[in-house]
């Protein structure tokens, strides 16, 4: 961003929101990515030249898509209830889920997601099996499949030691057709620790866009942590980058131009390639932020006692 | 400095004046010397390209040696920035002397509109302004483009006197007139879309046309703008949409026609006037007094049969070529 005062910084010069500035010096717009490129690597003399700026921009967004999918580490949260229905809508720039957790009585509990489905889309069947069709020849389906049906009215049991585990939260062994149950005398052999986790689950519907729970959050606060493309919803205002990814951001421009270029020859095309690469390498270990601090710090962990 | 059309009307006559029959008549002339202009002008164009090869070959200098500087220098003279006439919503009309549109470009963010309500020598006031000078930067800021929308005259904030007056560089505001203040730090530019692109581009996600990176087509001597909405402005929801005196090209004009004029016959000879209204001297500098000599002797040459005096001209234009490319 242009560079401001400090009242425009810490006030936004006396209008609103105060806040609008707080921070933005760790950021270039996608308007200043694109004016840089112009100015500084296209041009008469310059490796590449006759460029549109809407090509520019296309791989200005394509560039830093691809930062948001593989290293910026730049979280978006949102907090939302899940009511009866047991599903959490993804956000509108969702692209991948981090974590996600349930917010009871002041904790996060981080949940995991159900190794098994937890949904499922149905058709209609009359009583031979046969599938039903509309008069258009298109198959009947119901609301809700009987899967969905049984997670929403908690009737699903689950293989996860929650509170739908068929034998109420314990691992038990059918010999012979009797179930036998290893209560705790110091240890609990069998257990499976994938799915020795007593928090609901979830499943991810990404087709629909929801994230379906199992029945152990109706009317709970669900966090998701997701990263998205860094779109923001289409407003190229809003879309900045982080300035540990600016020069990468160009090298990735500019590899994308020349590859895709009539007769510039393969050894220019090979070092701008080289240059993104070793960039987005650069660029990952800058933002892994790794300082004495933080490691002092994840070292003390080492002092803590296993039971 | 440009070349004087009397001195090359005086040099072509003496080259083609042979035994006195080699007469050229001033419409004659000034129908060569148009002529003779219009090819230099075009050829500067291909020059620049040229030469920007030999650049890029490494066959051209820096210094006295930039020949590339000089001929952005002849070019750039014909340079011309205006606003363009609004015809529809997201239509403008190009200006009819332009020969090559370098680039668009619009102010995207309104500060303020209003009317000038008093009239007083290089100030705006405005009675119903609420300009602001208590702390840097100003509102609106020193700088800031003015623009009087009902003469489409435009000069800048030089200081902000009191809440409702302005100091402006130019003597510009009469009473009663409208005018818009624009921020003058993010102008933005407008981008050449060819046809065949233009709504594989609207529909894209991601290059969509958008106030930040809007977009044009030609058509005729028309341009349309993209997107057709540029959204809300700081200050004002009347400009989120294009507007009159919002939108300027920054062009190559064509050179103006090059005109001799005379008052009156002395001894059978007409007599040079420069104070005529209609006179034009050329427009292309001073060093291409010789190529145009040249060009014109070659039409003269043909009006009078002389095959000498064309092939002089053909001669001398082939060794400047030589020397320049």
């Amino acid at each position: 961003m242009a560079y401001i005062n400090d009242y425009q910084y810490y006030e936004n010069g006396g209008a609103n929101p105060e806040d609008a500035n707080w921070g933005s010096y760790q950021y270039t717009s996608l308007e200043e990515i694109v004016n840089n490129f112009m100015l500084m690597y296209q041009g008469n003399n310059e490796l590449l030249n006759n460029l549109s700026r809407y090509q520019v921009l296309f791989y200005a967004k394509r560039g830093i898509q691809e930062l948001n999918y593989d290293a910026m580490k730049e979280i978006k949260i949102l907090e939302l209830d899940v009511c009866n229905s047991l599903r959490f809508v993804l956000p509108q720039d969702f692209v991948n889920w981090v974590r996600v957790s349930v917010y009871r009585n002041g904790f996060l509990l981080p949940l995991v997601e159900n190794i098994q489905t937890n949904w499922s889309g149905a058709y209609l069947q009359d009583n031979n099996c046969n599938i039903l069709f509309d008069q258009d020849g298109n198959v009947l389906k119901p609301q809700h499949s009987n899967l969905d049906m049984d997670r929403i009215l908690g009737s699903k049991k689950s293989i996860y030691l929650n509170a739908n585990s068929p034998f109420n939260n314990q691992a038990g062994f059918n010999v012979d057709g009797s179930w036998y149950f290893d209560y705790a005398i110091g240890a609990r052999f069998g257990l499976n620790p994938e799915t020795a986790n007593q928090n609901p689950t979830f499943s991810i519907d990404k087709k629909s866009g929801v994230i379906n729970f199992s029945s152990g959050v109706i009317n709970d606060m669900v966090i998701v942590e997701y990263v998205s493309d860094g779109m923001e919803n289409g407003n190229n205002a809003s879309i900045e980058v982080n300035k540990l990814f600016e020069d990468y951001i160009y090298a990735f421009i500019r590899y994308s131009i020349l590859n895709g270029r009539l007769g510039v020859q393969e050894y220019i095309v090979n070092r701008a390639r080289k240059d993104k690469s070793a960039l987005l390498r650069n660029a990952k270990i800058r933002l892994s932020n790794i300082h004495p601090g933080r490691l002092l710090q994840n070292l003390r962990g080492q002092a803590k006692w296993i039971k | 400095m440009a070349a004087n059309i009397n001195e090359i009307r005086n040099t072509v006559l003496a080259i083609a004046n042979k035994n006195n029959y080699g007469y050229i008549s001033p419409s004659d002339f000034n129908l060569y010397a148009k002529q003779a202009q219009m090819d230099m002008f075009e050829d500067y164009f291909y020059q620049y390209n040229n030469w920007i090869n030999r650049q890029n070959g490494r066959t051209s200098g820096s210094g006295y040696a930039d020949i590339l500087k000089s001929l952005v220098e002849v070019i750039e003279g014909f340079s011309v920035t205006s606003f363009l006439a609004q015809t529809l919503a997201n239509q403008y009309a190009l200006p009819a002397d332009y020969y090559f549109i370098d680039k668009l470009f619009y102010y995207p963010t309104v500060l303020s509109t209003g009317t000038n309500t008093f009239v007083n020598a290089f100030k705006l006031t405005d009675g119903a302004a609420t300009f602001s000078n208590l702390t840097a930067p100003y509102t609106p800021p020193v700088g800031s483009l003015i623009v009087n929308t009902t003469t489409v005259g435009e000069c800048f904030v030089t200081n902000v006197d009191s809440p409702t007056v302005l100091s402006i560089s130019g003597d510009i505001m009469n009473l009663n007139d409208s005018y818009v203040i624009y921020e003058n730090t993010n102008i933005t530019e407008v981008e050449r879309v060819s046809q065949n692109k233009i709504f594989y581009l609207t529909s894209s996600p991601l290059t969509a046309p958008s106030a930040q990176f809007p977009a044009y087509t030609l058509e005729g001597n028309t341009v349309t703008v993209y997107p057709t909405v540029i959204g809300p402005n700081v200050g004002s929801s009347v400009f989120s949409q294009w507007a009159a005196s919002r939108v300027q090209a920054q062009y190559i004009r064509y050179p103006l026609t090059p005109q001799w004029t005379f008052v009156a016959l002395a001894g059978g000879e007409p007599v040079f006037n420069n104070t005529a209204a209609t006179f034009q001297d050329f427009e292309l500098p001073d060093s291409d007094e010789p190529a145009l000599i040249a060009k014109i002797c070659q039409y003269v040459g043909i009006e009078i049969r002389e095959g000498d005096v064309y092939q002089f001209g053909t001669a001398e234009l082939n060794e400047e070529t030589q020397t320049t490319t």
